[in-house]
């Protein structure tokens, strides 16, 4: 698996340095965030000054230099939806297995509530309670992951299904390999392209969201976010301001979420490609 | 005659079948709704402090008197216990009343009623854009994948769909408002509206062309992904390459073989694609101040109006839960159709 994984990478640069890029990205967020070496988002008397020498993409209408708006704003758009990517992945991981293993009743209940939860136009629920709690980084963590964790169950139970039905599966359970063992060394390889490739997508989801809801401007005013500075910059639209108030923040989301979609689409052609798996 | 029968038989089997799951997934939208309200029912009054203080907490408020205060609680339903309060939202909803907004000094049904044709227009609008669209280039890139054809269109589509909505609604706005000024730059009509509706309609149109091209933008990457994807499996199958081979080619091709076959899949997913709709027609409004209800909610969201805010969701909630039963229902009518 390691081996189909590394010459794919090689084959596919775009998608080696892609996934490079965001990992670096990771790392210098987590940096930021720990130790605090961004500069402050201060205001001054530099008010609305084009790109330049001091402030390398200009200053907003309080003063604020973009550019350091940009970095500060990053964890606040970009590790939200990773963080709840990962949280909703693993909710919606366990009740899926918990569905395709356990059948009956269990089952049921699960596939139904889910399907009711569909129905339910989550981002109206969002905006909702955000707009109620203007929530704050881990207030916008448990929102979005309250108002997403079902949407992918039914596909990881198909997964699932699909993948306990693998002969070398079988195969090891007969010499008597524990579950644990089989979860590890049988299913996990097998799906995770696919789990994989649901990640990503919900990364790109939820930056969408949550640079929607920092558009809308109801998350806490103190956390920075791409979508606040575009509702920033709105104001001028008559002007040249828009240049280096809009432009930044639109191009660096639009530069993630382009990423994130080819990565997706190269995780699922390789889901669908993978020799291994019956499909 | 006895196959007749068994026909009949048949068919009378799936109707039934049918009519369970149309009722089953009404049951679904009224379990969803009534969480709706219990969560805007819920929410006012779990949060720390007064709910009527909360839900008055404004400039035009401030100089109410004691008596005034406990009239507005009974006026409000904030008496009593939790379980009357309830009773008492459930039986004044039932009959339509959705709370008095303050700010707009006008009942939200009102409110609700002046706005949602201009969302509906939107969105009615920006389906005929996205979904053939949409389906037409997927099928056209999926044909043949990865040729240069489908790179350069699926290039193009993926630089599409990695610009958040509200960013595309912004740039529009910016490119065909105020860089190159050939449509308004927002409202829903003109300031003071032509008074005859053969002057008032094109009008209505001009300034809706740029909030629904925004509105389209983002479910057109949607369908195309879909349909590319379709279409790259059924160029795998026998009856398309028989059609090539008997020299079927071009737009017949295109339209009597793959797209009668995706269209019962875009169907299905027209109803999802609806409430996103819902979602992404708040950012349209927004930046395009469209007298719509997203504009509504947002004004209402800054203004903490919540009286208007949860009424207007309710509205909303009501509005979305319907359209995509009745698609989910014609999607499932297709399908079983073949």
């Amino acid at each position: 698996m390691s081996d189909s994984s590394s010459t794919s990478a090689i084959r596919r640069p775009a998608w080696a340095i892609g996934s490079g890029w965001v990992l670096a990205f990771m790392c210098a967020i987590a940096g930021w965030r720990l130790f605090g070496l961004l500069p402050a988002y201060r205001t001054s008397h530099d008010i609305l000054q084009p790109p330049g020498g001091a402030y390398w993409l200009g200053t907003n209408d309080i003063g604020q230099d973009v550019l350091v708006g940009l970095l500060r704003g990053l964890p606040n758009t970009i590790l939200v939806p990773v963080v709840v990517a990962a949280a909703t992945l693993l909710i919606s991981g366990c009740l899926a297995a918990l569905a395709a293993t356990r059948g009956g009743f269990v089952q049921a209940l699960i596939l139904r509530t889910v399907e009711v939860l569909q129905v339910l136009p989550s981002m109206f629920v969002l905006l909702l309670l955000s707009a109620w709690m203007r929530p704050g980084f881990p207030g916008v963590v448990i929102l979005l992951t309250l108002t997403s964790w079902h949407d992918d169950i039914r596909v990881l139970r198909a997964i699932f299904l699909r993948e306990m039905t693998r002969e070398s599966l079988h195969y090891a359970r007969v010499n008597g390999a524990g579950w644990a063992y089989c979860f590890r060394r049988h299913l996990l390889p097998s799906m995770w392209p696919a789990v994989m490739a649901i990640y990503v997508q919900n990364v790109r989801g939820g930056i969408m969201k949550v640079a929607g809801l920092g558009f809308l401007g109801i998350i806490d005013p103190r956390l920075t976010n791409w979508g606040g500075m575009m509702q920033d910059g709105l104001a001028y639209l008559y002007g040249p301001a828009w240049l280096w108030l809009l432009l930044p923040p639109a191009l660096a989301l639009s530069l993630f979420i382009g990423v994130l979609i080819l990565a997706g689409q190269n995780l699922e052609e390789r889901s669908l490609a993978n020799p291994t798996s019956p499909r | 005659m006895l196959t007749e029968g068994a026909w009949v038989v048949q068919v009378h089997i799936s109707g039934n079948r049918q009519y369970r799951r149309f009722l089953r997934s009404l049951i679904d939208r009224l379990v969803v709704f009534m969480g709706l309200i219990i969560l805007t029912f819920l929410l006012p009054r779990s949060m720390p402090g007064d709910p009527l203080e909360l839900l008055f907490s404004s400039d035009i408020t401030r100089g109410i008197t004691a008596a005034e205060v406990d009239a507005l609680r009974i006026q409000y339903g904030l008496d009593g216990t939790l379980a009357e309060q309830f009773i008492r939202y459930l039986s004044a909803l039932s009959r339509g009343n959705l709370g008095f907004s303050f700010h707009h000094a006008a009942p939200v049904s009102d409110l609700l009623m002046g706005a949602v044709p201009w969302t509906l227009l939107l969105i009615v609008g920006a389906l005929p854009l996205y979904l053939p669209g949409g389906l037409a280039f997927g099928i056209e890139a999926g044909r043949r994948p990865h040729s240069l054809r489908d790179r350069m269109i699926t290039g193009c589509i993926i630089i599409v769909a990695s610009i958040p909505p509200f960013a595309a609604a912004v740039f529009l706005l910016l490119a065909f408002g105020v860089i190159w000024p050939i449509f308004p730059v927002g409202g829903g009509e003109p300031l003071f509206p032509p008074s005859t509706w053969p002057e008032r309609i094109p009008e209505i149109a001009r300034h809706a062309v740029l909030p629904t091209v925004a509105l389209a933008f983002h479910e057109f990457a949607r369908f195309f992904f879909l349909a590319r994807g379709e279409a790259i499996s059924l160029s795998a199958r026998p009856f398309i390459t028989n059609a090539r081979a008997r020299g079927v080619g071009g737009w017949p091709l295109l339209v009597h073989y793959y797209g009668r076959s995706i269209l019962p899949m875009a169907l299905a997913r027209l109803g999802d694609s609806i409430a996103t709709l819902f979602g992404a027609v708040f950012f349209v409004e927004v930046v395009f101040s469209y007298p719509g209800v997203g504009s509504l909610i947002y004004t209402a969201m800054l203004e903490r109006d919540y009286v208007l805010l949860q009424g207007a969701m309710l509205g909303m909630a009501v509005i979305v839960l319907t359209m995509n039963w009745i698609l989910d229902a014609l999607a499932s009518q297709l399908a079983s159709r073949g």
